[in-house]
């Protein structure tokens, strides 16, 4: 886990790190949300909608921008205070997604980094896009 | 710029973040009079303000703000 004080942290900084989604990761995310959606639950409702496969809860995949924030971009001194996300393509299980963020700006006053967050999945293909603020405690 | 000037972009950066033209901003409006103005939408209008200002805070004097006019005043105090 990171650990960088929000001095040590310039704008351009960039941290990324990959993730694959399996079938487990989709039943703990149901068992934990109660989200029973045959989209991300029915392989055979799903295709019936033109998906070749569940569908990756957007949210499961928004998750990840929290382990950017917390473990990565600052770490352990990370405190997220607001997302704003955008599911632009399906996720499907078995995809390698790669989460990166890079500091777009930051606030002294109140040791702030703006961080925009693309997650893209094995094709290059930019599945999500998301505009984050995560305070860097002392 | 006059303080009347500074008020006026005060209220805008207001119904900005809180996404409401018919809020009625003036010198003694504070947090309890804003059901959303909470620590996080202060940290949101702190910034704002920097921005459309161009100037920076410190923590403590934004912090000793006890309602909008006292903002606005600390921004003049500023500019």
């Amino acid at each position: 886990m990171n650990e960088y004080t929000y001095e040590e942290i310039e704008t351009g900084h960039i941290e990324s790190f990959t993730v694959t989604i399996t079938e487990e990761m989709m039943d703990s995310f149901c068992a934990i949300t109660g989200d029973t959606n045959p989209l991300h639950c029915d392989g055979e409702y799903a295709g019936s909608k033109g998906y070749r496969g569940r569908v990756v809860y957007g949210m499961l995949t928004g998750s990840l921008l929290s382990t950017l924030a917390g473990v990565y971009l600052p770490g352990k001194r990370s405190l997220i205070q607001e997302v704003t996300i955008k599911f632009a393509k399906p996720v499907y299980i078995g995809d390698t997604l790669t989460v990166e963020g890079v500091v777009e700006e930051k606030n002294d006053t109140f040791s702030l980094l703006m961080i925009k967050a693309t997650i893209r999945n094995s094709s290059g293909e930019k599945v999500c896009r998301a505009k984050m603020q995560v305070g860097v405690n002392g | 710029m006059t303080r009347e000037d500074i008020m006026e972009k005060v209220r805008r950066i207001f119904r900005d973040v809180f996404d409401d033209e018919t809020l009625v901003i003036t010198d003694s409006t504070n947090s309890s009079d804003i059901e959303d103005w909470d620590s996080l939408e202060h940290i949101t209008l702190v910034v704002s303000m920097e921005k459309e200002f161009d100037l920076k805070f410190d923590l403590k004097e934004v912090n000793k703000l006890a309602n909008v006019g006292e903002m606005v005043d600390l921004i003049a105090s500023k500019l």
